[in-house]
């Protein structure tokens, strides 16, 4: 299996900032960083999977939250992983308190807005993490 | 009665984010919540549920709850059972879209046009389970004219998480067990005055009480009315 950087979004159902990080997954492994760069079912980690544990254990993993109770992060924690990196869509928020989501199905323009400014934060993380030795790049756009 | 947070199905999606299968059960779970039936039906994130506390997992055993999975793991059924109950009804995607010739979606970022009509199809699906376990004559699910922009970001799927069901763990037959919503029927029952026969049939609303253990679980729960209504220094001696 070749490495990759594992991003983990947690995709709060109830929550806009669940469907801003689940976007900004989208946005790295589809079109910044494909072939680099991947993602795994939370809930299937979570509920013990035996490879998608293996793969946040052995792999570079980022995390995406949406609320404060970070379950990306306590989810990959418990299974043994240790995120390289821990984002919270909170924070960009704070950053550009212009964008207001419109809504968890349908992000609108401003969320869209503030999940790129995320995924293009991710990417220069996993920039760092895979260089010098990090997982090989298998893509170039 | 206490006054209880109305019943309503919790729909438990699964969201995948590895299948375009599990874009599709959100986006066909997001539907329902936000427009076909979002005065019928909570939802609480699935990996929220699974870290969760009692109060998060105790979110199952007061509403009755559709699972739908996006691949045969079946993460949100097994999840929903494992931690919480049964789910009432559950759905599987590829069974349903075989099931209905519907093609399975194929990007896991976005539904287009192609899709909407799976996504249409399995939100209608789930609607209808809603009103069947509700009870509620079972109705055409006519979807409202589109949002404005405004009343869309004014519109948002009623999430539970934050505001579980609280429950109290008693020791009854010799074990801890949970009864959900205990809390609330005890401070309702003490305001009402009412006997600790009353509050047990409270209790046996919310909760499934196995017919072997009712005893056990009557004494607890006058013991624990007890308990509460004792004269607070007495409580704290």
């Amino acid at each position: 299996m070749s490495q990759r950087v594992i991003i983990v979004p947690c995709s709060g159902i109830g929550k806009a900032y669940g469907s801003v990080g689940r976007e900004a997954m989208h946005q790295l492994v589809e079109e910044m960083r494909p072939g680099v760069t991947d993602t795994v079912c939370l809930s299937l980690l979570t509920l013990g999977d035996a490879d998608a544990q293996a793969q946040v254990r052995d792999q570079p993993t980022i995390t995406i939250d949406g609320c404060p109770s970070a379950c990306a992060k306590v989810n990959v924690e418990a299974a043994g992983g240790k995120p390289a990196a821990e984002y919270r869509v909170y924070d960009v928020y704070r950053a550009h308190r212009e964008l207001k989501v419109r809504s968890v199905s349908e992000l609108g323009d401003a969320g869209r807005t503030m999940a790129r400014l995320l995924a293009e934060e991710i990417a220069a993380k996993v920039d760092e993490l895979t260089k010098d030795g990090g997982p090989l790049r298998e893509t170039e756009s | 009665m206490p006054i209880l947070p109305k019943k309503k199905v919790g729909l438990i999606s699964c969201s995948g984010e590895e299948l375009p299968e599990g874009t599709l059960s959100r986006a066909a779970t997001l539907k329902v919540l936000e427009r076909l039936r979002p005065k019928d039906t909570v939802t609480l994130c699935l990996p929220l549920f699974l870290a969760g506390n009692d109060k998060e997992r105790a979110f199952a055993k007061f509403y009755p709850t559709i699972a739908i999975d996006g691949c045969d793991q079946r993460c949100a059924a097994r999840a929903t059972e494992q931690y919480s109950a049964k789910p009432t009804a559950s759905i599987v995607i590829p069974e349903f879209l075989a099931a209905r010739g519907l093609d399975t979606p194929k990007t896991r970022r976005q539904i287009d046009a192609a899709d909407a009509r799976a996504v249409d199809a399995l939100a209608q699906e789930i609607a209808r389970r809603v009103d069947e376990i509700l009870g509620v004559q079972p109705a055409p699910v006519i979807e409202p004219p589109a949002l404005t922009v405004a009343e869309s970001a004014a519109v948002t799927a009623s999430c539970s998480c934050g505001s579980g069901i609280p429950v109290m763990r008693l020791k009854i037959a010799g074990k801890e067990r949970e009864v959900v919503a205990l809390p609330l029927i005890l401070e309702e029952s003490r305001k009402n005055n009412q006997s600790p026969d009353e509050v047990f049939d409270a209790v046996k609303i919310y909760n499934a009480i196995p017919a072997e253990l009712e005893s056990a679980y009557r004494d607890a729960i006058v013991r624990a009315y007890s308990a509460f209504n004792a004269p607070r220094e007495k409580r704290e001696a």
